[in-house]
């Protein structure tokens, strides 16, 4: 397969559409040819028997848009033609996770309690994108409400696969969104991340992918899983056009009082600054994992897969090249509570913001005959919400009961606090360590195989172990494609800032890809486009 | 038999009179409107829709802090109520728990029974809450309909210490705090409309005990009559059930407004575990010392406090004191008054007690609606008190200016209506009916003299009612006799 | 060790979400559950001193970066009725749900 415009950056397309070398109708059609190749069929709730065709392809879509962005496309080229400005992601196929509203399109969170909801209204981050020219093609697949790192338990099947191999699973649950990016099929893509939902399937997927600070985009029009967490966030296939594309998302919103009311820096202004002077360091804490015995629950203790630490380990002594100054041993000693307190932080959240699920206003409700309202309330939710939603909604019942909630939940919210002050300490301007970021690996593994976690709801969670402390603590991180592993699977590396620091992590990971332009593994691409 | 005292608590919500829905930009009165009409993403909990503070909510819960001598918290927070119901689209209600807007606090309420000694009622309240409306649903035969227009219209929930000891005391206090939100401008407070809704706690005690015995809630109860009834007969069941040795159990009961009966409300409706916890889409209100100040910048005198000046200051019977005070603008209507009249602040209340109370009834608007404004009043006032107009003139005046917005003096000089006191305008008149009326001229002079009065009527007839009548009988009297 | 969350407890959970559950699913989800409880039993052995406060966002928002309150401002939506149209059942503009059984005894 040769290089298409749907594999160039956003950057770089801008400039040959400005220069009108290239039209972004033909841009369009060019990611439209990509999915016609390699997406198969689209994730539906009747999906029948998952073929060995099927397991070939990459199903990152539940709605494909096409005409809708036909007519995007069109007033881009108009625009451009009649000189009128087109907005700084003009033409740019741009796919958005299915956990955002978009205005007259299914928005289904990848739940059947919502597969028939069309939704009235445009979620704040997409008409951001869209006013700037983006061209939407259409909604890309999740873990069910995004409970899950792999996908699997999206209930439009055939759920996502991964493009580098589509035996294993694309992370997630911005898994449709990092899988579409990796496959050329778009060029940017809107995600979520909750607790690690945009860096993991991007690590897995080999594409770059933020998690903002919490409040630096607008929560507006996305579908709440834990509230306190959520954040939309870019994936891309460079840190220029992650960067390109939360300047254009990012800031206060009059639709969401948590949109936090800093101005957003010109993010691309400052990429090219290099690393020259800042402290990056690196943590134990994030070389190992605990997880917990799946038969007796005793918690295990081991190293993170030495090929990833390898990875961090040669970003860290390429930045020292280009003038960064590495700091080793920093302590984050409350890294490895992120998962308990994530448990319950986050079920209690969600089991809330699934009440509304009911089958009286939206969506989903019951076919069969009900006397009284408990009742449709019972058989609705029942039908619509899949094994993951009910699981979170009884742990969120457990855990938030008024005779657990001091024993679960506040303490939950006071671990929280202690991981915060891990970050504060180390990035404290007149501290110990003065830290301008912290460098980590994204995951502690690879890519796993399909079906080989799915099913054990703890150890599928405990795949967030690197990337949820961000998430309690509220600051921004990025995940950075950092070269193939023994099973030719994308590794990645994390970069971890104080709050609104993104400008440095672009910088760093700017840094980082200048470092790795020749290596040969910037090369490969993924198995679904090697011809 | 043991005698009981009641000791009553009442939680109260009150729908805020702000524009705008606690947390979107609908309306907040939909009174008018078709069902599900006034609604948008927020109010009705579609997916990824969030709240946003209403500014003027919070502005509106600082006046009633201060009101109540509450006080505010420097951070506030919301919190998730978390139920299902139908008219409450996102299955929780956005309310306050730990850190509401303002705690504490106390009502002095004066009571003065018919038969019985005056007393003031110290009522402490708990605190005050921000928390959104739900919506309406209505019943019909085998289903349910809902309309979610009323979906987050602010309220402020404020709940009372078990301080009041009857149902008079509670329907009074109802009272209060109806004529204290209409007062500060920050309730239509009509329970009718439901602006303004309550629920008791009720529990009895033998007279003279310090201990609380287990209480009933009322839910439901939303007319002042009905807080009256409704706890009157819950008081009645719970003494009888005490008198038989029974023990008084914690229901919840609904109050049949229809029927007028209590009835008890199925367990399981009411052992809720709501889930309490912190709403992570709204951030902390701060309450600051310069934010506070500016809300309370002009802060008004309270209607029990002006009620006590006005009887202190200006000597009126506490009758008049409360029916003045009823009404803000009514209250500021009279003082107005008082002070461009200066004369006795009686004579002002008694106009206003007859008239002007009369005149704002009708119109249908307050007092400072009028264009018989304060000013123009007391014009009217002083021109009786001077002579120039008699009453009859300067009552028939209050309706020509509040038709015509124009000024007492410049009327009465127009139309002609000052008395005559001119002696030879008089003296011209008298001797016309003299010459007219013979037969009663001659009677008089025979010794007839109650017909004087007659002939004063003549007077006042042909001079359509300008002469002082004083005069015009000193005249009469003195014409006759020559 | 006894499992926490008991058939009995979990039969009240499923009760409280409003759902009902298929005996199968019910005992994986309740396995599931008791796995993950084992998971969050961790954190009642962090210490956690008394000055511990508790972050409803990780983020601070201090008095700079809170938005201000919105100004009272009526902004009427534009297309109520593409709300209402979403619901399953709908009578001249209301939504309609079966009944809610008396709640009255006696
Ligand atoms: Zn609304």
């Amino acid at each position: 397969m040769t290089m298409n415009p749907c594999d160039q950056s956003a950057v770089e397309l801008s400039k040959l559409l400005r220069r009108k070398e290239i039209s972004a109708v033909e841009i369009l059609e060019s990611a439209l040819e990509r999915i016609d190749q390699v997406d198969g069929r689209p994730g539906t709730l009747n999906p029948g028997a998952i073929t060995d065709a099927d397991k070939q392809k990459v199903h990152s879509f539940i709605t494909l848009t096409a005409e809708r962005a036909r007519a995007q496309a069109k007033e881009v080229d108009r625009k451009l033609k009649a000189g009128e400005d087109p907005g700084a992601l003009a033409g740019i196929p741009l796919t958005v996770k299915d956990i955002f509203v978009l205005k007259g399109t299914p928005s289904t969170a990848a739940s059947k309690i919502l597969a028939n909801f069309i939704s009235p209204y445009t979620a704040t981050p997409v008409s951001r994108l869209e006013a700037a020219g983006a061209v939407t093609l259409g909604k890309v697949n999740l873990d069910e409400f995004t409970y899950g790192s792999s996908n699997e338990s999206s209930a439009f099947q055939p759920s996502p696969r991964n493009p580098w191999d589509t035996h294993t699973v694309p992370g997630g649950s911005s898994g449709g969104s990092a899988a579409s990016v990796a496959a050329g099929e778009a060029v940017l893509s809107l995600g979520t991340d909750t607790a690690g939902s945009i860096r993991q399937p991007a690590a897995f997927c080999g594409v770059v992918g933020v998690k903002p600070t919490y409040g630096r985009v607008s929560r507006y029009g996305l579908i709440a899983f834990a509230s306190s967490l959520d954040c939309p966030g870019p994936v891309a296939r460079s840190v220029e056009d992650a960067a390109l594309m939360l300047k254009v998302m990012a800031g206060a919103d009059p639709s969401d009082d948590t949109a936090a009311n800093i101005p957003v820096p010109d993010y691309l202004a400052e990429l090219e600054k290099g690393v020259k002077g800042l402290r990056i360091g690196l943590s134990p804490d994030y070389f190992r994992i605990t997880y917990p015995d799946p038969t007796s629950g005793e918690l295990l203790m081991q190293a993170i897969s030495p090929e990833i630490e390898a990875s961090v380990r040669r970003a860290a002594s390429l930045l020292k090249e280009m003038g960064a100054e590495i700091i080793e041993d920093v302590p984050m000693p409350n890294t490895r509570y992120g998962i308990p307190a994530y448990f319950v932080i986050s079920r209690v959240e969600a089991a809330s913001n699934l009440h509304r699920y009911d089958g009286v206003k939206y969506g989903f409700r019951t076919p069969e005959p009900t006397h009284e309202l408990r009742d449709l309330y019972k058989k609705t939710r029942a039908q619509g919400f899949g094994p993951q939603p009910k699981l979170r909604i009884l742990m969120g019942m457990y855990v938030s009961a008024a005779q657990y909630s001091e024993q679960y939940y506040n303490r939950a919210l006071k671990v929280r606090t202690l991981i915060r002050r891990d970050f504060d300490t180390v990035f404290d301007k007149n501290g110990a360590y003065r830290l301008d970021a912290l460098l980590t690996p994204t995951t502690p593994t690879t890519a796993f195989e399909m079906g080989a976690v799915y099913g054990d709801s703890v150890l599928m969670q405990y795949a967030d172990q690197l990337t949820v402390p961000a998430n309690h603590a509220g600051i921004p991180g990025l995940s950075l494609p950092a070269g193939l592993d023994s099973k030719r699977l994308p590794i990645g590396i994390q970069l971890l800032g104080a709050d609104f620091s993104e400008s440095v992590l672009f910088r760093i990971g700017r840094a980082f890809e200048q470092a790795t332009e020749t290596d040969a593994w910037r090369k490969e691409k993924p198995g679904v486009l090697a011809s | 038999m043991t005698e009981y005292e009641a000791i009553i608590g009442l939680e109260t919500h009150i729908q805020l009179n702000t524009t705008t829905k606690i947390f979107c930009s609908c309306k907040a009165d939909s009174w008018f409107d078709p069902p599900n009409t006034n609604i948008c993403p927020v109010c009705t909990g579609l997916p990824g829709a969030l709240p946003t503070l209403n500014k003027a909510v919070v502005e509106k819960a600082v006046l009633l802090a201060k009101a109540m001598h509450a006080n505010l918290l420097p951070l506030s927070y919301f919190a998730r109520k978390n139920y299902f119901y139908p008219d409450l689209p996102k299955g929780y209600q956005i309310s306050q728990y730990d850190k509401p807007i303002a705690v504490g606090g106390f009502l002095d309420m004066p009571m003065n029974p018919a038969n019985g000694q005056s007393y003031i009622r110290h009522i402490t309240i708990d605190n005050m809450h921000l928390e959104e409306d739900a919506g309406k649903t209505r019943n019909e035969p085998g289903r349910r309909l809902i309309d979610f227009n009323r979906c987050g219209v602010p309220l402020i929930e404020m709940v009372t210490g078990p301080d009041l000891r009857s149902a008079d005391e509670a329907a009074q206090y109802l009272i209060r705090l109806r004529q204290l939100l209409r007062w500060l401008g920050i309730s239509e407070a009509d329970m009718e409309k439901a602006h303004l809704r309550c629920d008791a706690n009720v529990s009895i005690r033998p007279k003279g005990a310090s201990h609380l015995n287990p209480k009933t809630e009322i839910k439901n109860v939303n007319s002042i009559d009905a807080v009256k009834e409704a706890i009157g007969k819950e008081i009645e069941r719970q003494t009888n059930e005490m008198e038989a040795g029974h023990k008084i159990e914690t229901w919840t009961l609904e109050w049949d407004e229809d029927a007028g009966v209590l009835r008890k409300m199925r367990s399981k409706e009411t052992e809720a575990d709501y889930r309490y916890f912190r709403e992570p889409d709204l951030l902390a209100i701060r309450m600051t010392d310069e934010w506070r100040n500016a809300i309370l910048e002009g802060f008004p005198e309270l209607p029990l406090e002006r009620r006590a000046r006005f009887i202190e200051d200006y000597g009126l019977p506490e009758y008049d004191a409360e029916i003045l005070t009823g009404e803000r603008s009514l209250s500021d209507y009279f003082e107005t008054t008082v002070k461009t009249y200066k004369g006795d602040p009686k004579r002002v209340s008694n106009w206003i007690m007859n008239d002007i109370l009369r005149m704002v009834n009708e119109a249908g608007k307050p007092a400072y609606e009028l264009k018989l404004t304060p000013a123009f009043l007391a014009e009217i006032i002083q021109l009786v008190d001077s002579g120039t107009i008699n009453t009859s003139t300067g009552k028939n005046l209050l309706g020509k200016v509040e038709t015509s917005g124009r000024a007492p003096s410049k009327i009465v000089e127009e139309e002609g209506l000052a008395k005559v006191s001119d002696d030879s305008a008089i003296r011209e008149v008298c001797a016309k009916i003299m010459a007219a009326s013979p037969n009663e001229t001659a009677s008089y002079k025979a010794g007839k003299v109650t017909l004087i009065g007659w002939f004063v009527g003549q007077v006042m007839k042909e001079m359509r009612g300008k002469a002082d009548p004083q005069i015009a009988r000193k005249i009469m009297e003195e014409m006759l006799s020559q | 060790m006894k499992d926490p969350i008991t058939p009995e407890v979990f039969a009240h959970l499923v009760d409280l979400a409003a759902l009902e559950l298929e005996p199968t699913q019910a005992e994986y989800l309740r396995l599931q559950l008791n796995h993950q409880l084992k998971a969050i039993q961790e954190l009642e052995s962090i210490p956690l001193e008394s000055n511990v406060e508790i972050s409803a966002h990780g983020v601070p928002y201090t008095a700079e970066i809170s938005p201000a309150p919105r100004e009272d401002i009526w902004k009427p939506y534009p297309e109520p009725a593409d709300i209402i149209k979403q619901a399953p059942a709908t009578d001249e503009g209301y939504i309609v749900v079966p009944e809610i059984p008396h709640i009255t005894l006696k």
